[in-house]
Formats: C-alpha cells, structure tokens, sequence
C-alpha cells in the first residue's frame, strides 16, 4: 500500500516539475506587471498587448511561415528517403542510415557554422560575390535540420510494414506508383505524422541554426528576418523579456495542448455504429 | 507443321523456356522448362531453397528470369510488370491491407481494373492510333534479350532481329485506339459480395482485418485474389500459418473452388501430403532443378530418383546392383523386380514401408532382421528393422515385440528401381600448386603425388620421381576424384580443407549421402553415418591418400 502511494507521488512530482513552470507562466500572464513574479491584479492588458506589438506579430508571423514550409519540405523529402532507402540493396541502405546518424548527433553549433561557410563560399564563387543570405538560405538551414528526424521517424514504420503488402498492392493492379500512395503511405502515416510534427516543433524553437544562417526577407521586408527565438534573444541582450511573450507562449502552449486532446480522442474513438458501412452504402441506394 | 504446333501449344497456359534466374552469382533456376496445362491444380512441391518459391514470382512478374522466356496463352510476358499480368496471387502472410476493412481488401483490385472500349471519334467512326503499350513492352523484351549473357550470340541475334522488326511494324501500323473506364460502384458491389459469399465470408464485410483470425484471413486473401478473375491463381504457401485441422478443412476447401472457379491453381509447398491430397500434377523440385512431373500416384509410386523418394512419403532406399535381368541385388538379399535395368548397373532401390511383408515364422524367402523400433500410428505401427548395418521402415497392423528375430519379404511390385545420380567427387579443373598440393576448388588440399604414376616416389619437396627420370608438376593441370565415403564432414569447419552448404541428404539403409556445394558453386557428395540438415554449413576433410589423381596432358612437359 505505502509502495503504491510512494510510486504515485512520484509520478505525480515528476509531472509537477515538468508542468509547474508552464503554469506559473500561464498564471502571470493574466497580469500587466513588467517582470514576471509580481502580481499586480487580474488583466489580459498583456493578450491586448501582444496583437498590437508589430515587432512581435512580424516574428511569430515569419516563425509560422518558416515552420510551416520547413516542415512540410523536409517531410517530403525524409518520406521519400525513407522510402527509396528501404529498397534499396543492403550496402547502400547500411551507409545512408549510417550518413543519416551524423547530423542527429552532431552538434547544432557545427551544422549552423557549415552551412555559412558554404552559403558565403557559394555566393562568392557562383553568384558573383553577392550575399546568397535571404529566407531561401533559412529554409534550406532549416531543412537540413529537420530532415534527418523525419527520416528517424518514418524508417520503423516501414520496417513494421509486411514487404509483401507492396506487392501484393501490384498483383492487384497497382502501377508503382499507386502502391506506394496506396499501400505504402497509409501504413506510415503515423510516422509521417509525427515526423512533421517534430520538424515543426524543431523549425518553430530553433535558435543557432536561425541565427546563422537568416538573411532579409519575409515579412521583415529588407531587414534581417526576426523569428520568436531570435527576437527574444534581442531582447534579451538589452533588457527584459518583452512581458508580451508570457502572453504568447501561453497561447502557444494551449493550442499545443488541443491538438494532443484532439488527436488522442480521435484515435480512441472508433466508429461504433450499428450498421456496418458497406451495408450502410447498400441500403442508401 | 506449324499448325499442329500451335495447336498443342494451345493447351499450356504457361510456359517456361530454358528460364535461369541468378541472384547474386547464385543460380536459383537453372534452365527450367516447364509447361502448365490449362485448368489444371499444379503443385510445385520442394523443400525450402529449392527455388519453387521463385518459380512462382516469375510467374506473378515479381522477379524478371536472368535468362529464358515466360509465355502466358502462348504470348511472351516474361518482361511484362505484375499489374499487367491477368495473374493474382495469394501471399504466404496473406499480406492484407491493414488500413482496409474486409470487404475493401476485396474490392482492391477491382477498383485498379479498367475496361477497355472501343475509342471512336464524333462520327462514330474507330479512332487508328499507334499502339505505345506494345511498343513499349516489345522495348523492354529487346531491353533484356540483350542483356541476357546466357543465351548464345546467334540466337540472341536471330531473336533482336526478330523483335526489332515486330517492333517497328508495331510502330507503323496503327489499330483500334481505346479509352478505358473504372468498373461502376454496383458492379465493383456485386462482385466483392459474390466473391465473399465463395469463401463464406458474406457477414464479415465491415470487419477490420486484425479482427480476424487465421483461417478467416486466409479466405480474405484468397477472395481478394479471385475478385479480379485472373487466369491464373497463385498460392504461395497459403496453409503454412494455419493449424493442423484448419490446414486438412482448406485443403478439401480449395480443391472444391478450384473445381468451381475452372482456372489454373499453381500451388507452392514443402509439404508432400498437402501436395499429393490436392494436386492434378505435381512438380517435385530441388535446388533449382525439377527433379520429376507427374501426377500424385505417379510421384509416389513411381520416383524418378532417390531425391524425389526420399521427400515424398517415408521410404527405404538402398545401393543396389543389377545382377541379372530383372534381378537386384541389397540387404544381401537377392530380389526380382519389374523394372529392367542394364546388369550390372548401380542403382538406388526405394521399398515403401507398407510394401515390406512381416511375419514372426521363418518362411519361405524370408530374411531375418532384429525390430530395433517401434512406434503405433493408430491404424498401423511403425518398425525400425536393422538387417546387419541397414536399417528397413516397414509397416504392419499386426503387433510383433520388440528386440525379437522377424522375418521379412519384399515383392516385386514394392520395388522400384532409380537410375543412380552421379554421386563420384570428379574434378576436372584441378591443377597442383608451387606447394605441391593440389588445388580443387581453389581450396588446397594435400594429396601423395605419387599416385600420379605407379611404381613412382615422392621426395620431401615435392619432386616425383618415375622410371629414373625427375618431375616437377607444380602448376600441371590434373583430375581429382574422392571416393564420397573417404570424405569427412563435420560441423567444425576452422580445420576443414573446404566449407560448404549442405544442400540434400538422403538416407541410404545405413549411411547419408550428403550433397555439400561450396561457395564457388562446386559440389562434393560425402557419405556418412551422421545426419546433417539442409542449410548447415559443414566442413570436409579427406586423408591425402585419398585424393586420387590423374595429369592432363603429357609427362614430359614436367621433366626437370
């Protein structure tokens, strides 16, 4: 009995440490005070705030945009390379797996300085000595971070896959092609999913990579583009951070929180109905 | 001539012409020939390895032959991809669509299928184009025709002409266009539910396929397969995963629909009983090669060699000799037969153990043995006999006791006789290396080099000396023979001379015969009194006495 309450609580601490700050956040975003930790009466001066502070609408609004496209770029491409990897000969697949670890380990730090040395070797010597650094330089920095997860992701999916599955999907009449869009992909959707997911989460937080490897464009116009982390890193080095953030990260958080709700009763409900659906079709008619 | 060819072509629906498919420098297939009747329940039958498995995704289009031709009604498909072939094939795993319910598995297939119709323009008159599919197809046969490195240079030549020309006819003369269109939702319907109520499956339509079990499965799959109405019908070892009384229920089950459907069944097992309850033909097949086609009755009362006796049912097979017409010679025992062999030829007797006679009275005839075995069977039990060294499988209803003298007869009609396959170890492509040793199989083994010659001796170096004169054979081309029984073969292979496969083993009365291939391909038959499995890696020794040698070419090249 006292074993069963000791295993509780510790279940229960662990997830109050991961979940306490996140709260205390939430809290103190529903008050106006400068510096978190003061408490200067119930408001949501702060939500107002934030949807009037450009500087912060321009940053979340480029922060979505580069997500939004890195994500769905890199999945893309991971998918595909999952894909072509796995029928691939034994030799090949072992050196691209083993090619694939290395950015997964290493460090950000040196993925992010490569990449400049490149960009600016590329633009010296290809594009005339211009600078190549815009959101395209981004995006590929962004890319080549997540791409490699992705490809993490959907890699067991398919080696839980029945191989026969493609072939069956071409005895019944299946171009290539179509068993792969029909057969293949829908077996690992779930890895997709959560390869995206995660491309996302990493594009949305990154900071060195961002940092490194940005240039003007998006909706900063001719200057440097701005996203959330490099923006709060600005603000940082001169002051506190913007108490608007609180707000933001509040939002960001909760959504976050939806989708996870949202998915997991979807993927709890299933469809008890009575009537099964062909039946159902049939008797439509 | 050629009518009458055409027409007895006519009757096979596939054909398979010389076909090799070689996997990483392993020959799978080795020139197969093979022709399939129209209608007909055709088991190939074959102990894992042997390429039946192969075989049959040739035929699905899964695997393109390395060499030789598949021809489906007489047409060449051997390059045609597996959607195009009017082929469907049950999975040994069923391989169900997981994210499918029941009855979209089923209607899989129709939803790919698309109908061809008559293209014609607004006066409703035939549209000509140039048929692209075709030429596209004839492509992809010149494609591989000339890669192929098998078949000889003249008939590959005879042949590209050949297509070529088929090729640019295809490409000059226009035909008949068509459009095609899906098959409608009513009729995809009605078909998934025909095809559902032919494996007795019409309530589970709506179920999810983890919900089912096994044998359901199994009907799910064979459904799917059928819906699309193919010619051919595929089955890859589908009863494998089933238990053992579901097993005999599909067995009967799928004879029935094959009847029912009327379209050739071609059915992969290792499984002999399988084979033989349910099969019109057989094709026993091992390592590559088809050891025999027959019909049940004829694979297992007649066995055309040692290999195919010894898969299918339980029998005895001894070494015999022919000693008189109609007269053979084993267990020291002199018997008549019916098959007429050469006298005094070597070859391998099969007894079937239900053919063995018994009685616990000396009689007329009769040999002595000592039962060393005994199992009940329920109809029958089942005796280990040892006659001296061998050991005989014999069969009776009666009771006799164990450790006691029995007497035993075999006539005529049990025995059957089989051309013995070559089983001497000859190797022509031998030579003696720098170390005086000789090299079989680029393995060095080490040999008494004055067998070469009689009378001669061998010094320490390796220098043979004969009638006086000094030879040195380092590099000399020769012929090396082990007697199989001088070779020795064991698990342990760290001080082998060579290592190898161990392909078949056949017991013979009172020894194995072990067929091992090395990784070069080259094959060495060992016999032995230990039992070795199919697949395990062994090592061989042999004494250097017992490599027997023989120079190619003339003496006095090696004088010194």
């Amino acid at each position: 009995m006292v074993k069963k309450i000791l295993s509780y609580c510790y279940i229960y601490i662990i997830l109050l440490f991961l979940y306490l700050p996140v709260l205390y956040l939430m809290v103190y975003s529903f008050t106006a005070a400068e510096l978190a930790g003061q408490w200067q009466g119930f408001s949501l001066q702060l939500y107002a705030d934030l949807f009037t502070n450009k500087e912060i609408m321009v940053a979340l609004g480029n922060t979505l945009i580069l997500a939004a496209i890195s994500s769905l770029v890199s999945t893309v491409v991971g998918t595909l390379g999952a894909i072509g990897v796995y029928y691939c000969k034994k030799g090949f697949r072992t050196l691209i797996e083993n090619v694939n670890q290395i950015p997964v380990v290493n460090a950000e730090i040196v993925l992010a300085m490569s990449l400049t040395v490149m960009f600016v070797f590329l633009g010296q010597n290809f594009f005339g000595g211009s600078s190549l650094f815009s959101f395209w330089t981004l995006l590929a920095g962004h890319c080549v971070l997540a791409t490699p997860f992705v490809y993490l992701n959907v890699k067991p999916k398919l080696q839980q896959m029945d191989p026969a599955l493609y072939e069956a999907a071409m005895d019944l009449g299946c171009s290539p092609t179509k068993a792969l869009h029909k057969v293949v992909v829908p077996q690992i959707m779930p890895g997709i999913l959560s390869g995206l997911l995660l491309s996302f989460t990493l594009s949305l937080d990154d900071f060195i990579v961002t940092a490194f490897t940005r240039g003007p464009g998006l909706l900063s116009g001719q200057a440097q583009i701005e996203t959330l982390s490099t923006l709060v890193q600005a603000k940082i080095k001169k002051g506190a951070v913007p108490p608007e953030m609180r707000a933001l990260t509040t939002i960001i958080f909760l959504i976050v929180l939806a989708i996870v709700v949202i998915y997991s009763i979807k993927v709890n409900a299933k469809n008890k109905d009575g009537l099964g659906k062909h039946a159902k079709r049939r008797a439509t008619k | 001539m050629e009518k009458l060819q055409g027409k007895s072509e006519s009757s096979f629906i596939i054909q398979m012409k010389n076909v090799t498919k070689i996997f990483d420098g392993t020959t799978v297939i080795d020139k197969m020939n093979l022709n399939i009747r129209k209608g007909e329940f055709v088991t190939i039958l074959g102990p894992s390895g042997c390429g039946k498995s192969t075989t049959l995704r040739m035929i699905a289009g899964f695997e393109i032959p390395t060499s030789g031709d598949i021809l489906l009604n007489g047409k060449d498909i051997t390059t045609i991809p597996p959607y195009r072939r009017p082929v469907n094939t049950v999975f040994q795993h069923y391989a169900l669509f997981p994210n499918l319910d029941v009855y979209d598995n089923v209607a899989f297939g129709l939803r790919n299928k698309k109908i061809p119709m008559p293209l014609t323009d607004k006066e409703g008159k035939p549209v000509m184009k140039v048929d692209k599919a075709k030429a596209k197809d004839l492509k992809r046969q010149i494609r591989r025709i000339r890669h192929d490195k098998i078949i000889n240079k003249e008939e590959k030549e005879q042949r590209l002409e050949e297509l070529q020309s088929r090729l640019q006819e295809v490409l000059q003369t226009p035909v008949q266009a068509f459009k095609f269109r899906h098959l409608t939702e009513q009729e995809i319907d009605d078909r998934v539910v025909h095809a559902l109520s032919v494996v007795d499956l019409d309530e589970l339509e709506d179920r999810d396929i983890s919900t089912l079990s096994g044998g359901q499965q199994q009907r799910v799959a064979i459904a799917r397969a059928i819906t699309c109405e193919p010619l051919i019908l595929l089955l890859d070892e589908p009863l494998g995963a089933l238990d053992l009384k579901m097993r005999k229920d599909m067995q009967l089950e799928l004879k029935e629909m094959h009847k029912r459907l009327g379209i050739t069944f071609i059915y992969v097992t290792h499984d002999q009983e399988e084979a033989l309850t349910m099969s019109d033909t057989i094709i026993v097949m091992n390592d590559g090669v088809i050891q025999q086609i027959g019909t049940p009755e004829e694979i297992y009362n007649e066995p055309q060699n040692a290999f195919v006796a010894d898969f299918i049912g339980s029998s005895n097979i001894y070494n015999a000799t022919v000693i008189a017409p109609k007269k053979v010679r084993f267990l020291n025992h002199v018997y008549d037969c019916l098959d007429d062999f050469p006298v005094n030829e070597r070859v391998d007797v099969i007894v079937r153990p239900e053919d063995v006679h018994l009685s616990d009275t000396p009689k007329e005839n009769y040999i002595q043995g000592r039962i060393s075995a005994k199992v009940f069977k329920g109809i029958h039990y089942q005796y280990v006999i040892m006659i001296g060294h061998d050991e005989l499988l014999a069969q009776s209803i009666k009771d006799f006791d164990q450790e006691k003298p029995i007497y035993l007869d075999i006539r005529p009609d049990g025995i059957h006789l089989m051309k013995r396959a070559n089983d001497l170890n000859v190797y022509t492509d031998s030579y003696i290396g720098k170390d005086h040793r000789v090299y079989i199989d680029d393995a060095p083994f080490d040999c008494d080099l004055s067998c070469l010659f009689a009378t001669s001796t061998v010094d320490e170096d390796g220098i043979v000396t004969y009638d006086k004169k000094r030879y040195d054979f380092a590099n000399a081309d020769v012929i090396a023979t082990i007697d199989p029984r001088a070779l020795q073969i064991s698990d342990d292979t760290s001080e082998a001379n060579i290592t190898g496969e161990v392909i078949t083993a056949v017991y013979k009365g009172d020894h194995y015969l072990i067929l091992v291939r090395t990784e070069n391909e080259e094959d060495f038959f060992v016999a032995t009194p230990y039992t070795f499995n199919p697949g395990d890696i062994v090592g061989l020794t042999v004494r250097k006495e017992d490599i027997k040698l023989k120079l190619k070419g003339e003496i006095e090249d090696y004088e010194i």
